[in-house]
């Protein structure tokens, strides 16, 4: 069987998918990062290789994406790096054609992407605000002693409705402080921070922007009913949530992985999975030839110098062959 | 008299019209990361970044020995009409006494004006003055002239770095210009020097055209822009940004009569989405916009300091404008707190959103409606 991996090292996850020749996913692993993107990784494909016993098979490419993208591809030896917006579209619109308004919500991030004849027109990402991603949630069921599993379920059994300010994290802490001293159960207090952050996310990255169903919900948070439902009030509409929802990033660059083998007709430059052993060092220095002072990045792998960026005037990169 | 100057766009020009001048230059340098943060220690916390980084560049110049500084003006109510105040109060404070001086524009107050230019001028007749700006204008719009085909052939060297070595070079030989004749040879030079950069061979229809337009610092000074040029050149894609100096010294110094200069043309053609000048470039800048549609570019990246007010304006009327015109517009916010990542993916998406569009044809297919265009400017945004 060919297959194509697909890795997306965000910082809060690192995925990592195999997909068939015709798009079925045959694996999948959802990891948390711990702040250690290559080792995470690396326990992400020792897990593939693992699995991948059952069968024969041979790999015909390897896509990596998220913000550690560019390291993951030296370190596996990817055949496209590809940043997540145009990652997450492909994935989606590989398993919902006809889907216009993309909603992804993760850990540290979000995004709105969207798309028109199966396109990208527009999008938008979030990362500064953490009132409208993953970790607010986290922190708020911290802070409720509720489980974040349980957490989207009870607040679909909330019976009234309570505002609270979703504006940013510290606001919506003292307001929710507050308003359960006014004797608000959980259940709606959770309904209300679902419904905040929802509102927040539309204001900040919907705004201008044309927003029209098929509505597909992707990321991590999208497992959580209550922002689902949230959502469905606010745009009046069902949303899709695709059944790989939290590896979508990943599905999409094994994806286009396999296109551009496909185009191109080239062998992979995958390291096979003994990459995994591999000596990797990647470190920085500043270089001090010009008044640049650029941050240089220069990654090593068993001793030898594989990669350089970061220079302005390619002085370095240039000296790298091969 | 030691006299220094913001780093904007071609220092090499107003080194030359100082020097003429018989000053001594207090080069200032390209802003590194240790001048905005310098810069940004000794600003007030919500004062515009490019504030900030002109600081950090003030107190370098400044402990180089600078004791003059020349500065240009804004207009309009801007927070860039008062920079040069509260620069000079700040550098006081620190202890440095410097004399600033800063030119508004020569129409609005052609008596500050002068009375500027005879503080600067060092006992040399009015008439040789005015030679001199002119031979430091020429070279200033030569190198103007060369750094804009730059843009454009960067995108297709083979080996990276070529261009900017040439650049760097060109740039030495403009420095040694003292006439028109030197002026003329080395521009001959440089375009030779051009040409025999080896470039890809791409396809017409490859090819990607993008426009940079916003806040006048961050779009001319790369340290403050994650290097947009460079980096979307190095992605196969050639640029075009607006505001170079001559254009802007053209702005100012030509009288507004019928057909000024291209920025006054251009504010024509932002009026079927604003009404009026807020303060910046803000409608210029729409104008080069619709410019940039008319004249066959594929998208368009609208750089601005985060909070800056102008801008905010111009980005309130991007979704509008990319609409109407069906053309992709990514806005950036830049600050000294920016995670360049993040923007270095934005970037990456919409290279390849206007890619992918290129090559699927048009989404929504338009007609760009002609702009109505009345033959008169009002006053309010002659700026
Ligand atoms: S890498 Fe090149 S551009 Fe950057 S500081 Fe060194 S010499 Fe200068
Ligand atoms: S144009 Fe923007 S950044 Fe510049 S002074 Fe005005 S508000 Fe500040």
């Amino acid at each position: 069987m060919d297959i194509y991996i697909g890795i997306d090292v965000g910082s809060v996850s690192t995925n990592v998918v195999a997909m068939d020749q015709n798009d079925h996913i045959i694996f999948k692993e959802y990891t948390r990062t711990n702040g250690q993107p290559l080792e995470s990784v690396k326990k992400g494909l020792k897990l593939l290789e693992e699995d991948l016993k059952r069968i024969f098979y041979t790999v015909k490419g390897v896509g990596t994406t998220g913000s550690g993208r560019q390291l993951a591809g030296i370190l596996v030896g990817a055949d496209i790096v590809k940043n997540e917006i145009t990652a997450h579209a492909t994935a989606t619109v590989n398993f919902h054609p006809t889907v216009n308004t993309i909603l992804e919500i993760g850990g540290q991030d979000s995004k709105i992407i969207i798309i028109q004849d199966k396109m990208v027109v527009d999008f938008a990402m979030n990362t500064v605000c953490a009132a409208g991603t993953g970790s607010f949630l986290d922190h708020q069921s911290e802070r409720l002693g509720v489980p974040i599993q349980d957490f989207g379920g009870l607040a679909l059994t909330a019976k009234k409705d309570v505002r609270i300010a979703g504006r940013c994290t510290v606001f919506a802490e003292s307001d929710m402080i507050a308003k359960q001293q006014y004797g608000f159960s959980k259940a709606e207090i959770i309904k209300g921070l679902c419904d905040a952050l929802v509102r927040n996310y539309i204001n900040n990255l919907g705004r201008g922007k044309a927003l029209k169903a098929p509505y597909v919900f992707q990321g991590g948070v999208a497992a959580n009913k209550g922002i689902k439902a949230a959502f469905e009030r606010e745009l009046g509409c069902e949303i899709i949530i695709p059944k790989y929802y939290n590896v979508m990033g990943a599905i999409g660059a094994a994806i286009l992985a396999k296109e551009y083998i496909e185009v191109s007709g080239e062998e992979t430059k995958f390291r096979g999975f003994g990459a995994a052993e591999l000596a990797f060092k990647p470190r920085s220095f500043e270089c001090e030839d010009c008044a640049n002072c650029c941050e240089v990045i220069k990654v090593e792998l068993n001793g030898k110098t594989v990669a350089i960026w970061g220079d302005k005037c390619g002085k370095w990169a240039n000296s790298v062959t091969g | 008299m030691k006299v220094s100057f913001p780093y904007m766009g071609c220092v090499t020009g107003y080194k030359k019209v100082f020097e003429t001048l018989g000053h001594e230059v207090v080069m200032p340098q390209k802003p590194t990361q240790k001048t905005i943060d310098l810069g940004v220690k000794y600003s007030p916390e919500f004062i515009c970044f490019p504030f900030k980084v002109i600081m950090g560049t003030y107190i370098e110049a400044v402990q180089a020995g600078a004791n003059v500084i020349v500065a240009s003006g804004g207009n309009g109510p801007c927070r860039a009409g008062l920079y040069g105040e509260i620069h000079q109060k700040i550098l006081k404070s620190m202890g440095h006494d410097v004399k600033f001086i800063v030119f508004d524009s020569m129409f609005r107050d052609f008596g500050l004006f002068y009375d500027n230019l005879k503080k600067i001028k060092n006992k040399i007749p009015i008439i040789k003055v005015l030679k001199n700006l002119w031979l430091s204008y020429q070279i200033i719009c030569r190198m103007d002239e060369i750094e804009k085909e730059i843009k454009v052939l960067r995108a297709y060297e083979q080996k990276r770095g070529d261009f900017n070595r040439v650049w760097l070079e060109i740039q030495r030989m403009y420095d040694g210009c003292w006439t028109q004749k030197d002026i003329d040879k080395v521009t001959e030079q440089a375009r030779k020097m051009l040409q025999e950069v080896p470039l890809k061979k791409v396809e017409e229809e490859e090819k990607i055209r993008i426009g940079i337009v916003g806040e006048i610092y961050v779009i001319m000074e790369s340290s403050t822009n994650m290097d947009i040029e460079q980096t979307l050149n190095s992605m196969g894609i050639e640029v075009e940004s607006v505001q170079y100096i001559s254009d802007w010294v053209k702005h100012n110094i030509q009288p507004n009569f019928i057909g000024g200069s291209k920025s006054h043309q251009v504010i024509h053609k932002a009026k079927r989405f604003v009404k009026m000048n807020l303060g910046g470039h803000d409608m210029e800048n729409i104008g080069w916009m619709v410019d940039f549609k008319e004249r066959g570019f594929d998208a368009v990246v609208h750089l601005m300091p985060f909070g800056c007010l102008p801008e905010l304006i111009t980005q309130s009327a991007i979704p509008t404008i990319s609409q109407e015109l069906d053309l992709p517009i990514l806005s950036l916010s830049l600050d000294e707190q920016n995670g360049t990542a993040n923007n270095r993916t934005r970037i990456e998406a919409f290279v390849d959103l206007v890619r992918n569009k290129k090559r699927g044809g048009s989404v929504q297919k338009k007609e760009v409606k002609e702009p109505e265009y009345t033959d008169k400017v009002p006053e309010e945004l002659a700026g």
